[in-house]
């Protein structure tokens, strides 16, 4: 049996090399993830893709229709504009905010005093924290009347606004939310912080470089490319939005109340798809949102060259 | 020997992934096993006997198990379904129901991937104002082959709840229970205030002035208000016994829904709008809800709203009365809504189904249903059955309240048409524009919707 299969291996010129080998086993070993994401993930992906060239409903018709439920988003959906406009002034004010806030956090924090564990923990703690949870007890937080906001607010003479009930102030309150729980930013930033090498700081001490010199010329461009991805990944994620505009609604029967003000792009989609059982044109408003987060995305890279800093590359 | 090892390895790896995706695929048929399993142990008793009825004597047609889901789950209201069940169980000998309850909302878009994976449940709740969605889009079951067989049946229901469980003038489903609402007062307040305990306002004009006697404010600060018509759209539907929106269309621009909306704004205007959201913003619900508490006088609500009031408060000290009509004769028109019985498109039993639904619908569930609930159901005789009264003094009011209450299926080209309407007239509640207006565009944004899906 084995000087069988020597001889026929023998006959060919090297049938399967080391290497080759290697590479199948390696490729039967991912076999169960690439499986698993082309039926669960491409399969479904590129079936939207179809969907949204049809009138899809779930159950009793699936015709091909062209454009027509494109054509239906910028011309006949009068909701789409609201929603995208809404969406996309929620990532303006956040993404900013929050990137902002954790990098201020993540400074604060890199102090080397003793008890900062504690400190860090519990600043940390909210974001381990996550969902339904966390948007009830912000709707407490935030009632006009009972709520703590306004009653701190109350100390310094201000009558604070309606914030969920008042149409200007939901998604301003939303974004005021995330920026309580930007732990997660906040300890990418700050093990960031902790690689920036200690003798720069020497270097440009003794050169008489102060500490906010040090900062935006040590500090920043040695963790740019972490905030490079947490800028990226925190602009995906705020295209995304959705539960908060489902569930903290002033009127829970309207998702997205009051006056439509949190009804987020992803809020509307799920209503067209599940509600209405549109399903082909929330395909279609699926596939725009991906080209919008893809063209997004796509200038974030190309600006990225101008001010992300790579140690010891050579800029990419 | 390495070569050996190395074979060995890949064939395992394979085998590893292949039974993976065995056990990938399997996970669904036996869950819904053990989902049958676990409903089976709830209703053991009955269900061994229904087994050993079946095993025993081959010559009885073979017993029919139903899966029947619903919403309800609370410790008041699962009882009382599952006794309603059991006591169809017990009333026949070829037909189990087993119970499966879903929570609210989730089980309507389980039974959708249900429907479109062809193996649904067989009976399920769903709510009355989009059966024609479901007929349209072939997820539900016409029921006209059994209801020709019974014609006598239709006559059960209150004829507004049967109208709208109609698609093409086909049934669709059957109405289960339904809701009215209408005022209920504290009488406590009214002798505070001054006020005849016995005599409720009739109209919008007195319902104004007794809430305004009411009324408690402390400078801006509201303590207890009157009245205040939170739900708006039960005085645009009031104001000329029309609703908003029916099967025919919108209606929200009648000179009549016009006044009405101004005569819901002066209340914003009286009292400062951001005042009153400060103040509703303290409503809770239970023993937090405003009227329970004292924080309004009048509030219009369901009949089912008794049940709070029993728990919390003495029934004795709360009038209840129709919802004022706008003008003398205007009529105390009022909306509502409620569930229905239907089979999913595809449900493979559905003689015995609609046998269930009969069941669920006749005069002793339904008696059962109300009785310990306070609901209003949708059979008219098991409504009117004096019988209920005794444990319920509102039972009686409610059933007479049904002559003024509107029901209407939302058209099928526009079952989301409060997304466009809504925000105009809550701009116009906001004070940022006037009645005609927006009334006007929400007509127009509700026609407009309805012309785009056509």
């Amino acid at each position: 049996m084995n000087t069988t299969a020597h001889s026929g291996s023998k006959r060919r010129k090297k049938p399967m090399s080391l290497e080759r080998k290697e590479e199948l086993q390696g490729y039967l070993f991912v076999l169960p993830w690439i499986i698993g994401f082309l039926l669960f993930t491409a399969g479904p992906l590129l079936f939207s893709f179809y969907v949204s060239f049809t009138n899809y409903d779930f159950t009793s018709q699936m015709d091909f229709v062209g454009l027509r439920n494109y054509k239906y988003m910028f011309h006949g959906d009068p909701l789409f504009w609201v929603s995208l406009k809404n969406t996309l002034f929620y990532v303006v004010l956040m993404v900013p905010l929050t990137t902002f806030a954790s990098i201020a956090l993540a400074s604060i924090l890199n102090q080397k005093i003793p008890g900062i564990r504690v400190f860090r923990t519990i600043y940390y703690l909210p974001s381990v924290l996550s969902g339904v949870g966390v948007y009830m007890l912000w709707m407490e937080l935030l009632s006009p009347d009972t709520g703590i906001v306004n009653l701190v607010l109350s100390w310094f003479g201000i009558t604070g606004p309606g914030w969920m009930f008042d149409p200007n102030w939901t998604k301003p309150a939303i974004v005021m939310m995330k920026m309580w729980s930007v732990g997660g930013g906040m300890l990418m930033y700050l093990a960031a912080l902790q690689g920036v090498p200690e003798q720069l700081y020497e270097a440009a001490e003794i050169d008489g470089a102060g500490s906010l010199r040090r900062f935006w010329h040590i500090t920043m461009p040695l963790i740019s490319p972490v905030i490079f991805f947490e800028v990226i990944t925190t602009f995906i994620s705020g295209f995304q939005i959705f539960q908060e505009g489902y569930v903290m609604s002033s009127d829970p029967t309207t998702p997205g109340s009051p006056m439509n003000s949190l009804l987020f792009f992803n809020l509307h989609m799920y209503l067209k798809a599940f509600k209405v059982f549109q399903m082909g044109y929330a395909s279609a408003m699926a596939w725009f949102l991906f080209v919008v987060v893809l063209f997004i995305t796509m200038i974030n890279m190309w600006v990225s060259k101008y001010w992300v800093h790579y140690e010891g590359g050579d800029g990419r | 020997m390495k070569n050996a090892k190395k074979s060995l390895l890949v064939l395992s790896t394979v085998a590893l992934s292949g039974s993976l995706l065995l056990t990938g695929c399997g996970s669904n048929g036996n869950n819904a096993q053990e989902n049958q399993s676990a409903n089976q142990t709830s209703n053991q008793a009955s269900n061994q006997t229904g087994n050993a009825a079946a095993t025993t004597t081959p010559e009885v047609k073979e017993k029919v198990t139903l899966d029947f889901w619903a919403h309800w789950g609370s410790t008041t209201r699962r009882p009382i379904i599952e006794k309603i069940v059991s006591d169809f169980n017990a009333s026949q000998d070829h037909i189990h129901v087993n119970y499966s309850f879903q929570p609210f909302g989730e089980g309507w878009t389980k039974e959708l991937a249900a429907v479109a994976a062809g193996n649904p449940p067989d009976v399920i709740i769903q709510d009355i104002f989009t059966v024609g969605q479901r007929a349209a889009k072939k997820q539900a079951t016409n029921l006209s082959e059994y209801i020709n067989q019974d014609p006598s049946i239709k006559d059960r229901f209150f004829p507004q709840l049967w109208d709208a469980s109609l698609y093409n003038n086909e049934p669709y489903a059957l109405p289960f229970n339904t809701d009215t609402r209408f005022l209920y007062y504290s009488k406590k307040a009214f002798q505070e205030a001054g006020l005849d305990p016995n005599s409720p306002p009739k109209t919008w004009d007195e319902l104004l002035a007794d809430a305004q006697k009411l009324d408690k404010l402390n400078g801006k600060r509201i303590e207890r208000l009157g009245f205040y018509p939170d739900d708006w759209g039960l005085f645009l539907d009031n104001a000329d016994g029309k609703l908003m929106m029916d099967k025919n269309g919108p209606n929200f621009n009648s000179p009549a829904k016009i006044d009405a909306l101004n005569w819901v704004m002066s209340f914003n205007e009286r009292l400062g709008k951001s005042n009153v959201d400060t103040f509703k913003a303290t409503f809770g619900s239970k023993q937090n809800d405003p009227f329970v508490v004292g924080k309004l006088g009048m509030t219009i609500q369901t009949g089912t709203y008794f049940a709070q009031i029993k728990d919390f408060m003495n029934p004795d000290d709360i009038g209840y009365a129709p919802v004022p009509e706008m003008k003398a004769g205007s009529g105390n028109w009022t909306y509502g809504g409620g569930f229905v019985l239907e089979i999913p498109y595809g449900a493979k039993h559905p003689a015995e189904s609609f046998e269930f639904m009969k069941y669920m619908t006749d005069v002793a569930a339904q008696k059962y249903w109300s009785q310990y609930l306070f609901d209003n159901v949708a059979n008219q005789a098991a409504a009117n059955d004096p019988e209920l009264s005794t444990n319920n003094p509102v039972s009686k009011f409610a059933t007479d309240n049904m002559k003024w209450t509107l029901v209407s299926p939302v058209p099928n080209n526009a079952p989301d048409y409060t997304s466009v309407s809504n925000p105009n007239i809550e701009s116009a509640l906001a004070g940022k524009t006037d009645a005609k207006t927006a009334l006007d565009k929400a007509q127009s944004a509700v026609q407009d919707l309805m012309d785009s899906n056509k």
